[in-house]
C-alpha cells in the first residue's frame, strides 16, 4: 500500500521526482535515496543536462521513497512506492507487447492507497510570453486525453481511497509567488483549508475537466478528488500534494 | 467504565464524532476547566492526531471500511474524561467503537452476512452498557426505513436477552443545519417527533423508558453564539457529501459528550461540549 505516481508523456514526472528530493525542504522531506542519488538515477551521469524523457523501450521504473512529511501533529513517516512509467506504458500496443510488465502495474495500482496524477498544460491556459504553447494539446486534445484516465481510474482503480491530479509547468502559465503565496501550507496560521484550496485551482485551472472528475467522484466509493498545481520552481506547490497524501497515509 | 457501541448510517459522522472528542477543539476554553479529555490507548491518540491533521485542515476523514476480516481488526476508542463539578471531581472512562454505516444499513434486509453477524453480536454482548445510535437524515422516506432497521435492531437485542439493560442514545447528528439547530435544546419533541416520528414510536414501544434518550448533537457546530450558520459546508465527494469544516478556528462541537455520559453512568450531565 503506498502512493503511485503516473502521468502522462512528457508532463514533468521525472523533474518532480528529483526536486522533491531537494534538501532545500519545507514540509516535505525525502529521507533516501538523496537528492544526488535520485538525480543519477534518473537524469544519467550527465548531470548538466536535465531529465531526459522516460524511453519508451525503458521498462517501467520503480523506485522506493522514505518521505518525512511535517504535519501539524509532528513529523510523520511516509513510505512511498513510487512508480514512474513512461508515456507509452498507456498505449494499449504498448500494454499487448509487455503483457507481464502491464500486469504487474494494475496489481501495484489496484493495491495503492492513493495516486499521484501529473498532467501538462493545454493551450486553453493563459501563457506566459515567450513560452512555445504548440509544444502542449490544444485545450480539446487535453480534455480527450483525460477521458482516458477517467476510464482508468474507473476500471482499474476502484479501491483507490485518493487521488491527487497535479497540474504541473504551473511557472508557465501563472504568476508562481502570487498563487504559491495563496496556495501556501500553514498548518498554524490561517491559510487556505484542503477544501478551498481544492476549489480555488479547480475553478481557475482545471474547469474543462470539471465534469469528468465529478465522473471519478461518482464512481469510486469514498474517493474525493483533489486539484493541485505544481512546478519545480516552486517549493511550496511542489510539496502540496504529498502535504494532502501525508495527511491520510501516516499509518 | 463505559462500554459503548455507535451505529448509524454511512456518512452520519460517527468516527468524526470520535475523532471531534478525542482532540478537543475548543479545550483551551473557558468551559473546558470543567471538563478534561485523555486519549488513553494508541488509537484514540491516533484519531486525535487525524482531526489535526484532516479535520482542522478541511478535508474529511476516510469512510470506515468493511474489507477487514474479523471485527477485532476494528479500532477501539478509550477515554478518560474528568469532570470537574462544584465541590468534587468525576472520573469516568469510557471504552467506544464505532461500527461501519453497511452493518446498520444490513439491519434493514436482516443480518446476513457472517461479518454483520459478527458485529451484533459484539454490540449486544453483556459487557456493554450502552448504545450510540447516530442518524443525520430526516427527507422522504428516510423515517420509514430508519424504523424499519431499529424495529429490528429491537428484535436483536430482545433476542440476546439484554432488553432490560441495554440502553440506547439515539442522537440527531449535524444539528448545526438550520432546520435542526432551533430544536437541539429538547431534541426528543423538537427533532425526533417533528422529523422522525415512526422511528420514535417503534423506539419508545420496544425499549424501556428508562433505557431509551434522545439527544442532539453537532460535530462541527456552527460559527458562534450569534451567528448560527453552519460551520461546515459539503464538498464534492462520493455522492456529493463530504463534509468539512466551514472556519477551522470557530470549531466548537455541541453535545458530544451527555449521550456517552448518560451511556455510561445513567445520569445526566448539567453540561456539554
Amino acid at each position: 500500500m503506498g502512493v503511485v505516481y503516473i502521468g502522462d508523456r512528457s508532463a514533468g514526472k521525472t523533474h518532480l521526482a528529483m526536486e522533491l528530493a531537494n534538501p532545500k525542504s519545507e514540509h516535505v522531506e525525502v529521507l533516501s535515496p538523496d537528492y544526488e542519488q535520485l538525480k543519477r538515477i534518473l537524469v544519467g551521469d550527465d548531470i548538466t543536462q536535465g531529465p531526459k524523457p522516460t524511453e519508451a523501450k525503458a521498462s517501467v521504473y520503480e523506485c522506493r521513497l522514505d518521505i518525512q512529511v511535517r504535519l501539524p501533529t509532528g513529523k510523520k513517516p511516509v513510505i512511498v512506492d513510487w512508480i514512474d512509467t513512461p508515456g507509452e506504458v498507456w498505449r494499449s500496443n504498448w500494454q499487448m507487447n509487455n503483457l507481464d510488465e502491464w500486469n504487474r502495474f494494475l496489481k501495484t495500482i489496484r493495491q495503492s492507497e492513493g495516486i499521484l496524477l501529473i498532467i501538462p498544460p493545454h493551450r486553453g491556459l493563459n501563457f506566459q510570453s515567450g513560452v512555445d504553447v504548440e509544444q502542449f494539446m490544444s485545450q480539446q486534445q487535453w480534455c480527450n486525453r483525460f477521458d482516458r484516465w477517467v476510464e482508468f481510474f474507473r476500471q482499474d482503480c476502484s479501491k483507490t481511497r485518493h487521488i491527487v491530479i497535479c497540474l504541473n509547468k504551473a511557472d508557465l502559465f501563472c504568476n508562481l509567488e502570487e498563487e504559491a503565496a495563496r496556495l501556501v501550507y500553514n498548518p498554524y496560521g490561517s491559510g487556505m483549508t484542503w477544501q478551498q484550496r481544492h476549489t480555488y485551482v479547480l475553478q481557475r485551472y482545471f474547469r474543462p475537466i470539471q465534469p469528468q472528475l465529478e465522473k471519478i467522484n461518482q464512481s469510486i466509493s469514498g474517493l474525493a478528488v483533489r486539484c493541485c498545481i505544481t512546478s519545480v520552481y516552486n517549493r511550496s506547490l511542489l510539496e502540496i500534494p504529498w502535504i494532502y497524501l501525508g495527511s491520510f497515509l501516516t499509518n | 467504565m463505559g462500554n459503548i457501541r455507535i451505529i448509524g448510517p454511512r456518512n452520519s459522522g460517527k468516527t468524526t464524532y470520535l475523532a471531534a472528542l478525542a482532540y478537543q477543539p475548543n479545550k483551551d476554553k473557558r468551559k473546558h476547566k470543567y471538563l478534561q479529555v485523555q486519549a488513553l490507548n494508541d488509537d484514540t491518540r491516533l484519531l486525535a492526531d487525524k482531526a489535526e491533521s484532516i479535520i482542522l485542515q478541511g478535508a474529511s476523514l476516510e469512510p470506515s471500511i468493511t474489507h477487514f476480516r474479523t471485527i477485532y481488526d476494528m479500532p477501539v476508542y478509550s477515554f478518560n474524561i474528568e469532570i470537574k463539578h462544584f465541590l468534587r471531581k468525576e472520573n469516568i472512562m469510557l471504552v467506544v467503537r464505532d461500527y461501519p454505516g453497511e452493518i446498520f444499513d444490513d439491519l434493514e434486509n436482516g443480518t446476513s452476512n457472517k461479518l454483520s453477524k459478527e458485529f451484533i453480536d459484539e454490540c449486544l454482548a453483556q459487557d456493554v452498557s450502552g448504545c450510540l445510535i447516530l442518524l443525520s437524515e430526516w427527507k422522504h422516506g428516510t423515517d420509514k426505513s430508519y424504523s424499519r432497521i431499529l424495529d429490528q435492531f429491537i428484535q436483536l437485542i430482545n433476542r440476546a436477552d439484554r432488553g432490560k439493560d441495554l440502553r440506547l442514545a439515539v442522537v440527531m447528528g449535524k444539528c448545526e443545519r438550520g432546520e435542526l439547530w432551533p430544536g437541539r435544546l429538547d431534541p426528543e419533541i423538537d427533532l425526533f417527533d417533528i422529523h422522525l416520528p415512526e422511528t420514535k414510536s417503534i423506539l419508545k414501544r420496544g425499549i424501556l423508558h428508562t433505557n431509551l434518550h434522545f439527544y442532539a448533537s453537532s460535530t462541527f457546530g456552527v460559527l458562534g453564539r450569534n451567528d448560527p450558520r453552519p460551520n461546515r459546508i459539503e464538498e464534492w465527494g462520493t455522492d456529493g457529501r463530504n463534509s468539512v469544516l466551514r472556519e477551522p478556528e470557530r470549531w466548537r462541537p455541541y453535545g458530544l459528550l451527555s449521550p456517552l455520559y448518560w451511556l455510561s453512568t445513567g445520569k445526566k450531565m448539567g453540561f456539554d461540549i
